[in-house]
């Protein structure tokens, strides 16, 4: 896949705290990569550096199919984290202002302006003043404004964040089209379950340094063990006396077992002992979202499976 | 530039849609307008109502009094009357505005000469009577005997004429007559042009603060700030405020010019349009420039207009200052404080404009160097608020310190 973007060794200090330490990763054409990691990881600096808004103090950023050092501002859209639009302003001369900025052929612009607005359930509204608009409206005209010059690479940041379900489901399909139509997009969000269902590569860090890079499966095989979850009522040490396990998490009738790194589900489950008590039984791997608070909270699953490991 | 321009067009379009700016746009002249209105109604209150005066002539002098009255374009309707002292009571009783003077040869040898009038009297008519004494002096005077000469010398007064040291070097070399006016005005206009821009520009560009901090607030200026460099937007909004600015002048003129040509009975016009104009308007410009990007740097630093703090308020001051000078510099336009405060960045349009209006001669030199320490100033303000702005524009939450400002100036 042809890569759009390469950032290389990332360093950018505030005051006399080290924001981002030797960031790298890079964003192909046609693929979704999020950026997660808790509030204040630098997620936002390393995208506002990308943006050309922060200059890093090391490290570089290409952009590929661009010729120049300038950044191709027209080329890029970018929703920033913190939402705003001018306030007495009618949403179709703020959208075309936006257009315009991009060097983006006005008729059309206006076309695709119509086109979004329909599509995310704001057909009329463009001769409405932006503060008349509900917050979720004014983050759709946002996103808008942001994907209207047809950008080469989409920048979002938090896209999701104060959305309701209906319209993170509407913004997550959008997002995928634009990626399956070849745009690359790199995205940060907090919502693990939707980073999960529509990421091909994830970018994870924790206090301005690289935790997991790699695609999805990738990270998920290497990063996140099996678990399984047993309905039925068994004794502890018997579930504990089981190979392979882990840890145990008992709950009322159910348990949870979190099995070792290398195991194979099949050949695990046929080693179960018969005299477990199984009413219903699910296997799978540590979520995405489970990870991401080990990290976030520091308890840290991966360091304890490395340990376990050496 | 060709995005400080997209960027100007908006702000420009933005502005002319906003129904305060409007309003405020057409509510200017309108103001100005309505003051000079009532301020003439109130002056034509005073000379509508007309004096009736009666004169007792028992010395045979009421065809000179008339040719007075004429003379200094006295309000009065003058009378005969044959009336005595004793008869008036009742007429005074009655009447209103009327006046009664007694010309009798006993009244002219004492020197007093007594006046009746009515409760209601005009309130300029004391002085105005006074006026007449001049010529009944002379007919005192002239009874004395005197010869031509005696009388020449006794009626005219002693005065003092003074000679200032410059006008008597220039009386000396006989050098050219300071340019006679025909009219004061005819100097004032450009001026007052020049004035009326510098402040109809100032007033809206601080409206380019208020942009600019707004634009903090509603936090769209990440997402402007990923089309264009934080430069283009600078300019761009110091442009686009600009013709907002002479937007508001053309305005103002459209309404005003042509009233004032009315009820002035001068050529107004004609006074613009001279060479003078073209050079204070130049200078007013540079004014606006210079405190554009003092505006569009410091709105940059804060987070809300509510919150401004002192310093911030300290320089939305700036271009007041001219204002507080306006008194030294016009009674005295060569005078010390008016040469430093052209020598002053931030006073030097207010007063180098009030300078040269009041000035017959243009001290060309001090001009240069004004324009010149202007133009650098500009130059260099220019460049810092570029810096303040870069960084202050991103920075949401809280105002910035002098101390912060000072550190990204440097950085």
């Amino acid at each position: 896949m042809e890569v759009m973007l390469t950032v290389n060794g990332l360093e950018k200090s505030f005051k006399n705290k080290q924001a981002l330490k030797g960031i790298t990763f890079e964003v192909r054409k046609g693929e979704i990569i999020a950026i997660l990691g808790p509030n204040g990881a630098g997620k936002s600096t390393t995208i506002r550096n990308i943006m050309g808004i922060m200059y890093p103090d090391k490290g570089s950023i290409t952009f590929h199919n661009h010729e120049g050092k300038e950044i191709p501002r027209h080329k890029i859209g970018y929703l920033p984290e913190e939402r705003g639009l001018y306030k007495n302003v009618k949403v179709m001369d703020i959208l075309l202002y936006l257009a315009d900025l991009k060097d983006y052929p006005l008729d059309k612009a206006k076309e695709r302006i119509l086109m979004y607005l329909k599509k995310f359930d704001l057909e009329g509204k463009d001769k409405v003043s932006i503060d008349e608009l509900s917050k979720g409206m004014g983050q759709k005209v946002q996103f808008i404004g942001s994907i209207l010059h047809e950008p080469e690479l989409l920048i979002l940041d938090e896209p999701f964040s104060g959305l309701d379900p209906v319209s993170q489901e509407l913004f997550k399909d959008e997002i995928r089209n634009l990626a399956d139509n070849g745009t690359a997009i790199l995205l940060s969000s907090h919502q693990m379950n939707l980073v999960e269902e529509m990421c091909d590569r994830l970018f994870m860090i924790q206090n301005g340094q690289k935790v997991i890079y790699g695609t999805l499966d990738e990270v998920k095989t290497k990063y996140a063990n099996f678990k399984c979850t047993i309905r039925g009522k068994n004794n502890l040490e018997l579930l504990e006396s089981i190979p392979h396990v882990q840890r145990v998490e008992q709950k009322d009738e159910s348990a949870v077992l979190f099995l070792e790194q290398d195991v194979e589900p099949t050949s695990w489950l046929k080693a179960l002992p018969s005299n477990v008590v199984v009413h219903e039984l699910k296997m799978n791997r540590i979520s995405l979202h489970e990870i991401f608070i080990d990290i976030a909270t520091n308890k840290n699953l991966i360091q304890e499976a490395g340990e376990l490991d050496a | 530039m060709r995005n400080s321009m997209k960027v100007a067009k908006w702000e420009i379009k933005r502005n002319m849609k906003n129904k305060s700016f409007v309003i405020g746009l057409f509510l200017t002249p309108i103001l100005i307008l309505g003051f000079g209105f009532l301020g003439s109604l109130f002056g034509s209150d005073d000379e509508s109502s007309e004096t009736t005066v009666f004169v007792n002539d028992q010395l045979d002098v009421f065809a000179m009094l008339t040719e007075a009255v004429d003379q200094y374009e006295l309000d009065w309707d003058l009378h005969q009357t044959d009336l005595s002292e004793g008869d008036i009571a009742a007429e005074l009783e009655n009447n209103e505005d009327t006046a009664y003077i007694f010309l009798t040869s006993e009244a002219l040898e004492n020197g007093v000469i007594p006046v009746y009038t009515t409760d209601e009297i005009e309130s300029g008519f004391s002085s105005q009577v006074q006026l007449l004494t001049g010529p009944l002096q002379q007919l005192r005077i002239s009874q004395l005997d005197l010869t031509d000469e005696e009388l020449a010398i006794i009626s005219s007064n002693v005065v003092f004429e003074e000679t200032s040291a410059e006008d008597y070097v220039a009386e000396q070399s006989g050098a050219e007559e300071s340019i006679s006016l025909d009219s004061p005005l005819e100097k004032l206009v450009p001026g007052l042009f020049a004035g009326i821009i510098l402040f109809a520009i100032v007033v809206t560009g601080m409206m380019i603060f208020q942009s600019a901090s707004q634009e903090k607030k509603d936090k769209i200026a990440e997402i402007i700030l990923s089309s264009v460099t934080p430069g283009e937007l600078m300019n761009g909004k110091i442009i686009g405020y600009f013709v907002l600015g002479l937007i508001q002048v053309v305005v103002l003129l459209i309404f005003v010019v042509p009233f004032a040509a009315t009820k002035i009975d001068e050529p107004i016009i004609e006074y613009l349009f001279v060479p003078e104009t073209l050079l204070l308007v130049f200078i007013a410009i540079l004014g606006y420039l210079l405190f554009a990007a003092i505006f569009v740097g410091i709105g940059a630093t804060m987070a809300d207009m509510t919150t401004s703090g002192n310093f911030q308020g300290l320089v939305m001051m700036l271009p007041f200052l001219s204002f507080v000078l306006m008194a030294p510099v016009l009674s005295n336009p060569s005078g010390i404080v008016a040469k430093v405060a052209s020598y002053v960045p931030f006073t030097s349009p207010g007063v180098l404009i009030m300078r040269l209006t009041a000035l017959d001669e243009w001290p060309w030199v001090e001009i240069i160097i004004a324009i010149v320490v202007l133009v650098i100033s500009i130059l260099l303000f220019m460049k810092l608020a570029g810096k303040i702005f870069k960084v202050g524009i991103l920075m949401y939450g809280k105002n910035a310190t002098p101390g912060e400002i000072w550190k990204w100036i440097r950085s």
